[in-house]
């Protein structure tokens, strides 16, 4: 009887031990305390980022603002990259998610904005200068929940040494894509003793679509009711993975072959690519990782004549990344957390980013000159030119049911890139599925 | 309670001790079944609730009766997808499996030298890293560099599958796949199965001249039959909710050939929209037919019993 009753009290005892635990940490995991009890002091607030080892532009932000605002102290707190918006629901859901949230994918908005885990910040955006791009991105029935402070987009990168090599001129910015799979299929040719293809194009449903969706004409990813446009898109690819001139989507898929090691260790010419892989190759070019050679950037290649050249602005596409806050934000601690997203959309934080290849959404001649200031960039007029000058669309625009559109576009992506289905067939069902998903 | 309060001293002295011994084991079980309800069972009954209801995993949830079922069996052809292909996944991985994992333990239910490294070897898959095993398969299945298509050129096919980069071929590279990694893990439990087979049995029908093939139909299935029942339930269940294998190894594609309802529970919820409601409404699904499914193979096991 006495250890029965004891095992009970031990047991009462762990019970409310875990209950008043559960109580402490929901506590101290209280982000969102104004603080207005404590002592004048610097308010801390709290950002989430991922990777810091191979991501340092979140301490770069954080570092050049509290240069200016020591009345400000950003604490970072890192998550996984590859289950950052998993994990970030987990915090959202349990109320610890951090002051300011990083929006690592625009297309993840909305799902952050029915959970009510952003803040309407539109006063913050409507001040934004107008050199700032991407924050339509982040607007959810003409609410604005994100300031973009990175904006990448893709361009052309080709490696100069085997175009040389082949005897081919370089890009000059006048190229439609009927244009690049004849040159594909020319730098093939030329260079089959090598082994090496003209053109290398990763397996994600972006590097076809992302250009599909923002360049043809009229087309409208959100839309739901017409596909088709993709079709030119895929016969061209197809039948470039038919001749040889790119490798097929099944050896990418099984093989796991990276876009880095295929254009790096120069087993292709030419690859569409978002600019964040320039600051990759260098670092990969210094460390031995890729090849050393000398390579360029152009505008990626166009629907047709009427935006190639470098007389005009070339289409091209990308998301932004950007930085939202938590509703739960108040008094300084709001004030401090709306300085610093201006802050990250400024000219000065544009060149802090550039300094370490990020390429920032202010569109600006010193955050051009910092960014081609880096050792190991080409700074050639045309690759300057691919960098500064585009009319980039989101590739993700802002819609309630994005996710799931993509979702069934990527699915006939891999549908029709493994010949497994005709194009038709593969974009009818698509278009059918997101009919059904806009209901 | 009235009753023990009128009987005489021992019976009473006997109720407390069992009240004694139920709290003893009560307390046992605890720390188990504390863990268990907090983070399986509660999770699952709210399930049932969420499944009715329009929620972003965060606030309260709206209710919206059947609107969730309506549309996933009216409107959504990627549950349908889903929905065929992991009955085709089960009605497949589940036969082959079985087969195979009671053939290796019939072969490997002997007294032989190096016998040990034999069982361990079939056991390796089912304790090996499922990334590696999908990426290593995933090579081998490569349709032009892969060694699986060199050997069936070399043997003559000129034409051999595109295994994961073909909607044809994808399912059965994943079933091929699944039923080697898991057929170690049931081939221990046949195993086990088979010591509890008296061996006089054999022994008694080798005398009268049965044959090897007798023997095993005769002996070893029939005294197999708990083991081979419990085998069928638990890989029917293992099968409708496979995930892990399909996710690492094609991610549901090429388009939806090898998208499973698992996968697409998880998509839904974590991809994109965060839709937890109508992604509890397809977990509800799975639920009612691994349910359907295990009822039936009871009835049919009991009326086999008799």
């Amino acid at each position: 009887m006495k250890k029965t009753r004891f095992g009970l009290l031990a047991a009462l005892a762990l019970a409310t031990a875990l209950s008043l635990t559960a109580c402490g940490s929901g506590d101290t995991g209280d982000t969102t305390d104004t603080g207005s009890d404590e002592p004048a002091g610097p308010v801390t607030l709290t950002m989430s980022g991922w990777s810091f080892q191979t991501t340092p532009e979140f301490q770069v932000l954080v570092d050049a603002f509290e240069a200016d605002n020591s009345d400000v102290k950003i604490e970072l707190k890192e998550y996984d990259a590859n289950d950052y918006e998993t994990l970030m629901l987990a915090d959202i859901a349990s109320g610890t998610a951090t002051d300011i949230i990083t929006i690592k994918q625009a297309k993840f908005t909305n799902q952050w904005v029915n959970q009510g885990a952003l803040a309407d910040i539109s006063s913050v955006v409507s001040a934004l200068p107008n050199n700032v791009s991407g924050a339509a991105s982040y607007t959810v029935n003409g609410v604005n929940y994100g300031v973009p402070y990175r904006q990448d987009s893709w361009v052309l990168f080709y490696n100069k040494d085997l175009f040389d090599k082949a005897g081919i001129a370089y890009p000059d910015g006048s190229w439609t894509w009927d244009d690049y799979a004849a040159q594909a299929k020319a730098l093939t040719q030329a260079l089959s003793a090598d082994g090496v293809k003209g053109a290398y194009e990763h397996s994600w449903q972006s590097t076809l679509q992302g250009f599909a969706n923002a360049q043809s004409p009229g087309a409208d990813v959100t839309n739901g009711a017409d596909y088709t446009y993709l079709k030119p898109y895929y016969e061209r690819v197809l039948d470039l993975q038919q001749s040889g001139a790119q490798e097929t989507y099944g050896n990418i898929t099984t093989n796991k072959l990276t876009y880095q090691g295929q254009f790096g260790k120069q087993s292709a010419a030419m690859m569409a690519m978002g600019s964040w892989y320039v600051a990759t190759l260098i670092a990969q070019q210094a460390s031995g990782d890729a090849d050393s050679f000398a390579w360029g950037m152009a505008p990626a290649p166009q629907y047709d004549s009427s935006t190639t050249g470098t007389s005009k602005t070339p289409i091209t596409f990308g998301d932004p990344t950007g930085l939202g806050l938590n509703p739960k934000l108040e008094g300084d601690k709001l004030a401090a957390a709306q300085r610093f997203l201006q802050f990250a959309a400024s000219e000065e934080a544009g060149v802090a980013l550039a300094q370490i290849g990020i390429l920032s959404s202010v569109a600006a001649d010193s955050v051009t000159q910092a960014y081609f200031a880096q050792a190991g960039i080409a700074t050639d007029d045309l690759s300057q030119f691919a960098i500064s000058t585009h009319d980039t669309r989101p590739e993700n625009p802002p819609h309630a049911k994005i996710a799931a559109i993509q979702t069934a576009l990527g699915e006939a992506h891999s549908a029709i890139m493994s010949e497994s289905t005709p194009v038709d067939d593969a974009l009818a069902d698509a278009t059918a599925k997101i009919k059904d998903e806009l209901a | 309670m009235t009753t023990a309060t009128t009987t005489a001293r021992p019976v009473r002295r006997r109720s407390r001790l069992r009240r004694r011994n139920t709290l003893l084991g009560l307390s046992f079980i605890a720390p188990n079944f504390i863990g268990f309800a907090v983070i399986t069972l509660v999770p699952i009954l709210i399930l049932f609730y969420v499944a009715f209801t329009q929620w972003y995993a965060v606030g309260t949830p709206k209710w919206t009766g059947l609107a969730n079922f309506r549309k996933l069996f009216l409107h959504d052809s990627t549950f349908i997808d889903a929905l065929i292909n992991t009955l085709y996944y089960t009605a497949a991985h589940l036969p082959l499996t079985l087969a195979a994992s009671l053939g290796l333990a019939v072969l490997l239910n002997r007294k032989m030298r190096g016998m040990a490294f034999f069982r361990t070897a079939a056991f390796f898959p089912y304790v090996t890293s499922i990334v590696a095993i999908a990426l290593v398969w995933n090579l081998m299945f490569s349709p032009d560099t892969g060694p699986i298509n060199q050997l069936l050129r070399f043997i003559g096919l000129s034409d051999p599958p595109g295994w994961t980069v073909s909607s044809t071929w994808a399912m059965p590279a994943v079933i091929i796949v699944g039923t080697w990694r898991e057929m170690g893990y049931y081939m221990l439990l046949f195993l086990a199965g088979l010591q509890t087979i008296p061996a006089q049995l054999y022994e008694a029908a080798q005398v009268d001249g049965a044959s090897a093939w007798s023997r095993f139909w005769h002996i070893t299935l029939p005294g197999l039959r708990p083991t081979t029942f419990f085998i069928t339930v638990m890989l029917t269940i293992e099968s409708m909710k496979v995930f892990d294998l399909v996710f690492v190894m094609t991610a549901g594609g090429p388009g939806t050939s090898t998208l499973v309802i698992s996968q697409l529970i998880w998509r839904r919820a974590f991809e994109g929209e965060g839709e937890f409601g109508y992604a509890s409404a397809i977990a509800l699904v799975l639920f009612v037919i691994c349910l359907g499914f295990t009822l039936v193979q009871f009835v049919i096991n009991r009326r086999s019993e008799k």
